[in-house]
């Protein structure tokens, strides 16, 4: 596993909000049912003293962290104050912020990834799912059941298309190590090259398909650094030129970052790119 | 959302960076009176969101004499199919040298790009792949203040030492003003000085409201009323309405219809928690596109509830054929409902994407 495992104390930001206590609880379903930590203590400021999911409320991190034991936060905050909750983790010693949130200004999240760096924090997202570990810690919004645990690696800037190929892997009988949702946004913390590091170093992981989609040059920048047995796939290989796909980070600009030749450079590079989605377990195996 | 340059040019010129007299006219009448102001040579800029637009004739150079002809030239036009409603009108600049700048956001650096050339007033895309050693760039955290000297020195090599503080000023609106792109292209200096002969301004989306932007003018009318229910939504040319839930499996599906020979008529994604009434609004909206000849609606997710999404897609009741595929949690509830009301359901997305193409052949 990656980033996290069963021991990891998780701190949830935006806690009282709908989102945040109904993960909550999925995260601590989870974490009972595979013997973990999970969510120890959620923050709000104003909201101290409150229950949510059966987890204690305070103001801020640092009040919860004298009580509690934890490494990571899960944040559920709106975005316009979303870049403040990355920072105050980061301040208050946490090692890992996984950034949930949609329409986080960009300048927010360049500062606060900036800001998380200095004091050695790790962000995963914004506009991300979280990151699932099969059997071992659930930080995030992703569904449980599709997966299983195993050997493929799975690192996704997209949610809905993550929980597709990994249902299809599951199918296949291949399981999964760690599942990382990167996020959807021109500026994200973990790219596909931080998290294949960490994979590189992760044992259980023998393969790794790595969900990418139009906009930027992530994928490429990843495939190139790594010497792990990966395969791709791309999505928004029917997008149109200067339309943001869903996303904020899906998007052709200045005629960079459209599929085609995003999928050549990693055919180039050796790396299979599939076609469709129900291809990707067949490409694993044939690397694997 | 993208401004107009008479927007950019107005918020540069209160950031201290020089430009050119200008007046924005809305009508051939309103010259005259401006005519004293803006000398003996001036030029027209047609206000309009096109690339290439000096090329296509919505830049002229005028005088005292033919400018109100000219200016109604322009006003009649069509630039590349569309209309002129606005024109700036700018004093004329003795252009000796043109240089190009511009702030943007680099994905991999997760810094700003600031690029600087000597050889401006060209398309820097193809300058940056024909001539990479004429465009100078640098990566700038945001923390930072200014742009330090040494990275200025690096960046302006010999050109005039003024543009370091027109370098930072254009930093200064780039964070200010949430941009995704600040340029000047092309930056000119003239006898009198340097000037941004022109300006471009990308504002983020997701802080116009803090830049008390109210109107995204980027989006179409179909486009914005989506943005309303809170859907991402795209139009496209093809005939297969698409309804997905998360951007990515919504392109995959767009993308499967391509493999498959056909064309999608848009991308619409419903986003998280896609319940009843939700989904019907989106059915409604892609079916209100005349050129739809038939929905598919591809929705995974561990919490969507499918009995939701089906009862929504009934209640929609739109007059073309609707193709599901659910997967969630009250799978079976779902597929009950639908196959009760004569809705196809489909096992994978890859069955409902080819449904659909041969419902339209």
């Amino acid at each position: 596993m990656i980033y996290g495992d069963r021991s990891t104390g998780v701190i949830v930001t935006g806690a009282t909000g709908k989102q945040g206590a109904f993960h909550i609880a999925l995260m601590n379903e989870y974490a009972r049912k595979v013997g973990g930590v999970g969510v120890v203590a959620g923050v709000t400021p104003g909201k101290a003293g409150q229950e949510v999911a059966g987890v204690p409320v305070y103001n801020s991190i640092r009040d919860a962290l004298k009580k509690h034991d934890a490494s990571a936060s899960v944040l559920f905050v709106p975005g316009f104050a979303a870049g403040d909750s990355i920072m105050e983790a980061a301040s208050a010693g946490l090692s890992l912020v996984v950034a949930i949130t949609e329409h986080i200004p960009v300048h927010d999240t360049m500062r606060a990834i900036s800001y998380a760096r200095i004091h050695g924090c790790d962000v995963i997202g914004p506009n991300c799912p979280g990151l699932l570990s099969p059997g071992e810690i659930k930080m995030g919004i992703m569904p449980v059941h599709l997966s299983s645990r195993g050997h493929i690696g799975v690192i996704s800037r997209s949610g809905t298309l993550t929980y597709e190929i990994v249902d299809q892997l599951t199918r296949a009988g291949l399981g999964q190590s760690t599942i990382v949702g990167i996020g959807g946004d021109p500026v994200i913390g973990q790219t596909f090259r931080d998290v294949l590091r960490r994979f590189e170093e992760d044992d259980q992981t023998k393969a790794v398909v790595i969900l990418g989609e139009v906009g930027g040059s992530l994928e490429e920048e990843g495939a190139r650094a790594t010497d792990l047995p990966i395969a791709a796939y791309i999505a928004g290989i029917s997008a149109p030129p200067e339309k943001r796909m869903g996303h904020a980070g899906a998007i052709i600009e200045g005629g960079e970052g459209d599929a085609r030749s995003k999928i050549a450079r990693l055919r180039d590079m050796g790396v299979p790119v599939a076609s469709r989605p129900s291809e990707v377990p067949r490409l694993i195996r044939e690397i694997l | 959302m993208k401004l107009r340059e008479h927007e950019a040019m107005k918020i540069f010129g209160e950031h201290g960076i020089p430009v050119p007299k200008g007046f924005l006219i809305r009508s051939v009448g309103e010259l005259g009176p401006l005519m004293g102001e803006l000398g003996d040579r001036f030029v027209l800029k047609a206000q309009v969101e096109v690339g290439g637009r000096g090329k296509s004739g919505g830049i002229l150079v005028a005088n005292p004499s033919n400018g109100e002809r000219l200016l109604e030239e322009l006003f009649k036009k069509e630039i590349k199919g569309v209309g002129v409603r606005e024109v700036l009108a700018v004093e004329y600049l003795e252009i000796q040298k043109e240089y190009y700048a511009s702030i943007a956001i680099d994905r991999s650096t997760k810094q700003a790009l600031i690029l600087f050339t000597d050889q401006g007033g060209v398309d820097i895309e193809i300058l940056a792949k024909e001539n990479p050693d004429a465009v100078r760039k640098a990566s700038l955290p945001l923390l930072m203040r200014d742009i330090p000297p040494f990275m200025l020195r690096d960046l302006l090599g010999s050109s005039h030492k003024e543009i370091g503080s027109i370098l930072n000023q254009l930093f200064r609106v780039f964070c200010e003003k949430d941009a995704l792109l600040a340029e000047i292209n092309p930056l000119v200096a003239t006898p009198h000085g340097i000037f941004a002969a022109d300006a471009k301004l990308i504002i983020d989306d997701n802080a116009l409201s803090r830049q008390g932007i109210t109107l995204n003018r980027d989006l179409t009318e179909r486009e914005r009323e989506a943005e309303k229910h809170g859907f991402s939504y795209v139009e496209l040319k093809g005939d297969i309405g698409v309804i997905g839930n998360g951007a990515g499996l919504t392109m995959a599906t767009l993308d499967l219809i391509e493999y498959y020979d056909g064309k999608a008529a848009n991308f619409l994604d419903v986003g998280g928690g896609a319940d009843q009434e939700r989904v019907m609004h989106a059915v409604k909206l892609v079916a209100a596109d005349p050129s739809v000849k038939v929905i598919v609606v591809n929705l995974l997710g561990g919490i969507t509830r499918c009995d939701e999404v089906a009862r929504g897609i009934i209640s929609a009741g739109v007059e073309q054929p609707v193709i599901v595929r659910l997967a969630g949690t009250n799978e079976a509830e779902g597929r009950q409902i639908l196959d009760g009301s004569g809705y196809r359901m489909m096992e994978s997305m890859e069955q409902a994407v080819k449904a659909a193409v041969e419902a339209v052949k």
